[in-house]
């Protein structure tokens, strides 16, 4: 399966676009890793703004910049959003408030669904199109990856793919520890423009073992099941690179730029 | 789109667990719905539970996964003979040829909600607190994959109360392409605090019972529920998905478009995809959750594409708001209705209020359906709409 990718948008300590993880993807610069809190997204409306909790802003804040990188109009857009735990803080929240009083916030009950950081784009962007929010644990880059993709072949309209972690509270952490943020988001699309940033073609192999990291990934990031996008950035930033992530317990996504 | 033959499919509700239960309710206009009696979440209000489930633990190998979640999806799994069925598909395209795509809201929660009711004085969760297991989104898809005995592909759909309707478009695009020969769909969810209480501090639940369509509608009852469907590809079946359609309304996080004009998208491009129009359809199992907003706003929608012709409820009353689970559920009570002929009522609604305009059937009635849809709207202004046929 065949698409080109038309833009990207990067968000990690220390990395605040595609440019910079280029550049030290390539060496060129070391990674200097500064604590990231997420921007409040500029194109939501104030009160959407305001209700919006940490996730979807950093969610947003790199799909804004691959939508700022891209040729095509948002409102084309279908979007995928793939999360392996999109609520955690608010979890914590919720989970804290039921232990207790009971006396759950309205916001924090609608921004505990899974699909709140695309429904907040979708809002803000006025994408009317198909959003369709996944997860698939430790497998959740390549899931969504595969996901956009069979999209875009079926309606041949380009598609938004976000895939993020946001740190978790303490208790939750002692289970999954994902401490720093990270987000991705790409353009993809059926046809090339003169934005394209490269041709893709991915497929199903049997699995090569551990993921082979890049040295510039930081060990905090690792286990941040979007954290293994920097692996498939890492084949980006060279032209002819290819890359292999993990999509099953026994199989890889292998994708050819 | 290529008409994809359903070739099983099962249903496990408040209603029945199964399909043969679920049709005598449906028939008999009977409501699974009951007055909220569970000890650990005294909110006043009617639910829709599956005690039933609950009292058998999963079998030994997969006691990590163990929660409410995933014994209701292993309750549902054993029922219809469906497990056999998917065997059945394996043994012919192969393990890793066989996909599972699965919807849920909330997951395995509820296990996460008893840990923070039972925190060590560190402020640790428990000891016994499973993460990856329970709690994960994917935690009940990866549980039903392993219990099928399946290698595809296999993610989760959350997208709130779309996310069961939402699968078959998924699998649809994996068989299309090739990926894969067969594909399980389905979801599930359970009854747990953060909906009843989160649904409750958004004034959406109703103390009295869910009365869908009804000028004195309350709010929804909210249920529990699983859900399985078996897809196809290159083989037949009476039974067929033969459209779908997904929209965003970009309008509000947790209210609908006044207008319903993503849910009239969604049919829309569900019509096309069968190629067919409003006026081959013979039923609409509308979305109808009982809230003020979501039934004025999709009422209208379904009035303006199909008029005063064609029969339309909402399931809701049967089964209570499924979440998660409710595009399963009532993509399984539409199958049903296609396969035994006949139109499900509406057993809690007394009155239809006249400013949702479309037609709503109150008492059940039998008769030979051809073409029917089923809606599916969630939270973030997410729409789905499936299309099912039956072969003549």
């Amino acid at each position: 399966m065949r698409f080109f990718i038309e833009s990207i948008g990067v968000l990690a300590p220390g990395l605040s676009g595609w440019e910079d993880t280029r550049a030290v993807a390539l060496g060129e610069k070391p990674l200097v890793c500064t604590p990231l809190s997420p921007p409040a997204p500029q194109c939501l409306p104030a009160a959407e703004r305001r209700r919006s909790g940490v996730t979807a802003r950093l969610a947003i804040a790199a799909a804004e910049q691959a939508l700022a990188g891209s040729s095509i109009a948002a409102d084309r857009l279908s979007m995928v959003f793939a999360a392996s735990e999109a609520a955690g803080e608010i979890t914590h929240q919720l989970c804290e408030v039921l232990a207790g009083t009971r006396e759950v916030s309205p916001t924090t009950f609608h921004n505990s669904v899974h699909n709140a950081p695309m429904g907040y784009l979708s809002i803000a962007i006025g994408a009317r199109r198909s959003g369709t929010s996944i997860c698939r644990g430790p497998w959740t880059l390549a899931a969504g990856l595969v996901c956009s993709a069979l999209e875009l072949e079926a309606t041949r309209e380009p598609v938004l793919f976000a895939c993020y972690d946001s740190p978790l509270a303490p208790p939750m952490r002692a289970s999954l520890p994902v401490v720093e943020p990270t987000a991705l988001a790409f353009v993809l699309s059926a046809a090339r423009t003169e934005r394209t940033i490269a041709e893709c073609a991915i497929a199903s192999v049997p699995s090569a073992g551990e993921p082979r990291w890049p040295a510039w990934v930081p060990e905090a990031w690792r286990p941040n099941p979007s954290a293994l996008g920097f692996i498939v950035l890492a084949a980006l930033a060279a032209p002819g690179g290819s890359a292999r992530v993990p999509l099953a317990p026994d199989q890889d996504l292998e994708i050819r730029c | 789109m290529k008409p994809l033959a359903v070739t099983a499919f099962t249903t496990t509700s408040a209603a029945g667990i199964g399909n043969a239960a679920t049709l005598q309710a449906l028939r008999a206009g009977r409501t699974g719905l009951a007055p909220n009696a569970l000890p650990w979440a005294p909110i006043p209000c009617w639910i829709g539970e599956v005690a039933a489930a609950q009292r058998e633990a999963l079998p030994a190998p997969f006691a990590d996964y163990d929660c409410a979640n995933t014994r209701l999806a292993w309750h549902a799994l054993a029922q219809d003979g469906f497990r056999e069925a998917v065997a059945a598909a394996r043994n012919r395209v192969g393990a890793a040829r066989v996909g599972v795509f699965l919807g849920t809201t909330t997951s395995g929660i509820r296990s996460t909600e008893e840990a923070y009711a039972h925190r060590e004085a560190s402020g640790a969760l428990p000891a016994n607190f499973r993460y990856a297991t329970c709690h994960n989104m994917d935690a009940s898809t990866e549980f039903v994959r392993l219990a099928l005995g399946l290698a595809g592909p296999a993610l989760t759909v959350s997208t709130a109360c779309s996310s069961s309707a939402k699968v078959f478009g998924v699998a649809e695009r994996y068989l299309r392409a090739g990926w894969i020969g067969a594909a399980v769909v389905g979801g599930v969810d359970t009854l747990c605090l953060t909906t009843l209480y989160g649904f409750s501090a958004l004034q959406l639940v109703s103390e009295d019972v869910c009365r869908p369509y009804d000028a004195a509608r309350h709010g929804l009852s909210i249920g529990e529920a699983a859900g399985f469907a078996l897809l196809e590809a290159g083989v037949d079946s009476p039974l067929e998905l033969r459209g779908y359609g997904e929209t965003s309304d970009a309008h509000h996080m947790s209210t609908p478009h006044p207008e319903g004009e993503g849910a009239r998208r969604a049919m829309e491009q569900a019509l096309a995809a069968a190629g067919t129009g409003p006026d081959a359809i013979d039923y609409v199992n509308l979305h109808g959750t009982a809230s003020a907003a979501n039934d004025l706003s999709e009422g209208r929608a379904v009035h303006d594409l199909f008029g005063d012709r064609v029969a339309c409820s909402s399931t809701k009353g049967f089964t209570g708001h499924t979440l998660g689970a409710a595009g399963i559920t009532e993509a399984a009570i539409t199958l049903l209705a296609l396969r035994e002929g006949f139109v499900p009522g509406s057993p809690t609604t007394r009155t239809v209020d006249p400013a949702t305009r479309c037609r709503v059937v109150l008492a059940g009635e039998a008769r030979a359906l051809g073409l029917a849809m089923s809606n599916s709207f969630g939270f973030g202004g997410n729409n789905a709409a499936l299309l099912f046929g039956r072969r003549a």
